[in-house]
């Protein structure tokens, strides 16, 4: 069975990389640019990269390799992708209410989450995906435990930001 | 019979998307957020398609695939798989259980049209199917021409028409225009370099978007064999160089399958209007006279009893016009209309040459023979002993 430690951080950041980019030029006709890698080690770096209000969609994956993808967008931005997913306009967004931007978020991750792990899949580390959740609130911090690999990235996809941050177990 | 197409997927942003893109086709979209309602839903609809995602909670999609193979009843209907699962080894272990075509989230929504029009003929669905299409309706039309002289030709020559005329200059500009626009017609020349109109034909024909779309080939009148070739791979028409207009526009409308009766007919307050187009042509006559039965009747049976055969525009009398407005005189009689005629100086004096037309009397405005029809009896008219004959 192949480890985590086969992949290197610079295939990890492509994949990544490839992800974002792949999700949003298709379902939001945007493009993304990788922006930094912000280290995890010093809660501070992310935390000022996801102040404010955001949505946090999470889906993860289980087999050969198990973690978990978390996709911080900030509030506005996530309305503005939910509106285009759906093709409603801002006053139809918020009729229909926090639970179809929640939906749309949990699949926006599910299809990030889903292209980084085909392409690990495609290396030879089978995995499934799970179901996606939605987290919301402002200024908090999720802290791994100590067995986990970590890598977060912030994305410029058009004058917003999305931050990815990518939680693997390292001992099977 | 619409077709039915069933998407189990538990995002329900999914099937939101899903009915977005076939919301402009003639189709059903029926939803389930799992398993165990898209076996349900399959048993009770035997939709004609099905869009499945693997990853859902309660019965996931891998599941429900092989429970539908195994049913007897429900294994024939074609399952498309439509899911963020995309690993070379997933989607092989799925595709050996039967699957029509794999589709891997982030999808295109033209994309899942096209691979759904694949499976099933789908038909664009027309914005009120009750209502035929009529001349005053806009419609887009496409012309794919790298002369700009006959694109400005065909501009010109349309702009009294609703119609929005789009030139573009070669292949790959009309699939960008396609992709963001649905023509109702294309206009292709045929002697675009390296046969590119056939290459053009044949993505429209097997694009689900524009495979009805009408495409008429553009070629110099003495271009036989480009001629041939366009009808034997199935063009709707052929346009010849020099351009005929009016010719063009019949055929556009014919394509369309408009309604163009208004050119003719219209109904002012209680005066039933027949309105001789500027030149009578056989082409113009033909058409005129298929719509005169209906229309006039359709205008009895709404109450109206006077009729106005208006010939001002006309400009020469001649047989072809003769013949139509002695069917029409014929029919205001057999339906006992009042009528009356309106003409111009040039048509009168042309009607005193015919023996059929040599006692018709004309109103110089269609306010004199309004004026006329509502007196008793109309002094203006084509008198039954000479509009017998």
């Amino acid at each position: 069975m192949p480890t985590i430690d086969g992949i290197s951080d610079m295939v990890i950041r492509t994949t990544m990389t490839h992800a974002i980019q792949e999700v949003m030029r298709t379902m939001l006709n945007q493009s993304a640019d990788f922006h930094s890698e912000i280290d995890a080690r010093k809660p501070g770096d992310t935390a000022s990269e996801t102040a404010g209000s955001q949505v946090v969609g999470t889906v993860g994956f289980i087999g050969d390799i198990d973690g978990l993808i978390y996709l911080y967008l900030d509030t506005e931005f996530a309305e503005e992708a939910a509106a285009h997913l759906l093709g409603l306009t801002d006053e139809e967004l918020e009729q229909v209410g926090d639970e179809a931007i929640n939906d749309a978020i949990g699949e926006l991750t599910n299809m990030t989450v889903g292209t980084f792990k085909n392409q690990l899949c495609d290396r030879g580390y089978h995995c499934k995906l799970t179901i996606p959740s939605i987290l919301r609130g402002s200024n908090f911090s999720i802290e791994p435990t100590s067995s986990v690999t970590r890598r977060t990235y912030h994305f410029e996809v058009g004058r917003h930001r999305i931050i990815t941050d990518l939680l693997m177990k390292i001992d099977r | 019979m619409r077709y039915k197409i069933l998407t189990v997927d538990d995002s329900k942003t999914v099937r939101i998307i899903v009915k977005k893109a076939f919301r402009t086709f003639d189709c059903d979209i029926i939803e389930a957020s799992n398993g165990v309602e898209g076996l349900a839903g399959a048993a009770k609809e035997r939709p004609d398609v099905i869009l499945l995602d693997v990853t859902m909670p309660v019965m996931d999609g891998v599941e429900m695939l092989t429970k539908l193979k195994a049913d007897p009843a429900l294994r024939s209907i074609p399952v498309i798989m439509l899911t963020a699962e995309g690993g070379r080894d997933s989607v092989i272990k799925i595709a050996r259980i039967g699957v029509r075509d794999y589709i891997v989230k982030p999808f295109r929504e033209e994309v899942l049209v096209d691979k759904v029009g694949r499976v099933i003929d789908l038909k664009p669905l027309s914005e009120n199917p009750l209502k035929a299409k009529s001349i005053l309706d806009s419609a887009t039309i496409l012309v794919v021409e790298d002369k700009p002289a006959i694109v400005q030709q065909i501009q010109d020559g349309l702009k009294h028409t609703p119609w929005k005329i789009h030139g573009v200059a070669t292949i790959n500009e009309s699939v960008d225009f396609c992709t963001r626009n649905q023509p109702d017609v294309v206009l292709v020349s045929l002697s675009l370099p390296d046969d590119a109109a056939f290459t053009l034909f044949g993505l429209i024909c097997t694009n689900v978007r524009t495979k009805y779309t009408p495409v008429f080939g553009l070629v110099v009148k003495t271009e036989i064999q480009a001629q041939q070739q366009a009808q034997q791979i199935g063009f709707t028409s052929i346009v010849t160089k020099p351009l005929d207009i009016p010719d063009l526009e019949a055929k556009i409308s014919k394509a369309m399958n408009l309604d163009t009766s208004q050119r003719y007919f219209t109904t002012d307050q209680d005066v039933f209007v027949l309105k001789m187009p500027e030149i009578a042509s056989q082409s113009s006559v033909n058409e005129m006279l298929t719509y005169l039965k209906p229309k006039m009747a359709e205008a009895v049976d709404a109450g109206i009893c006077k009729v106005i055969l208006d010939l001002h525009e006309l400009k020469r009398l001649d047989v072809i016009a003769i013949k139509a407005l002695l069917q029409a005189l014929q029919l205001c009689r057999e339906l006992g209309l009042q009528h009356v005629l309106v003409g111009n100086p040039q048509i009168a004096s042309e009607s005193q040459g015919f023996e059929d037309t040599k006692s018709w009397t004309f109103a110089n405005s269609l306010e004199e023979a309004k004026a006329s029809l509502a007196r008793t009896s109309p002094s203006f008219s084509a008198q039954p002993a000479a509009a017998g004959a």
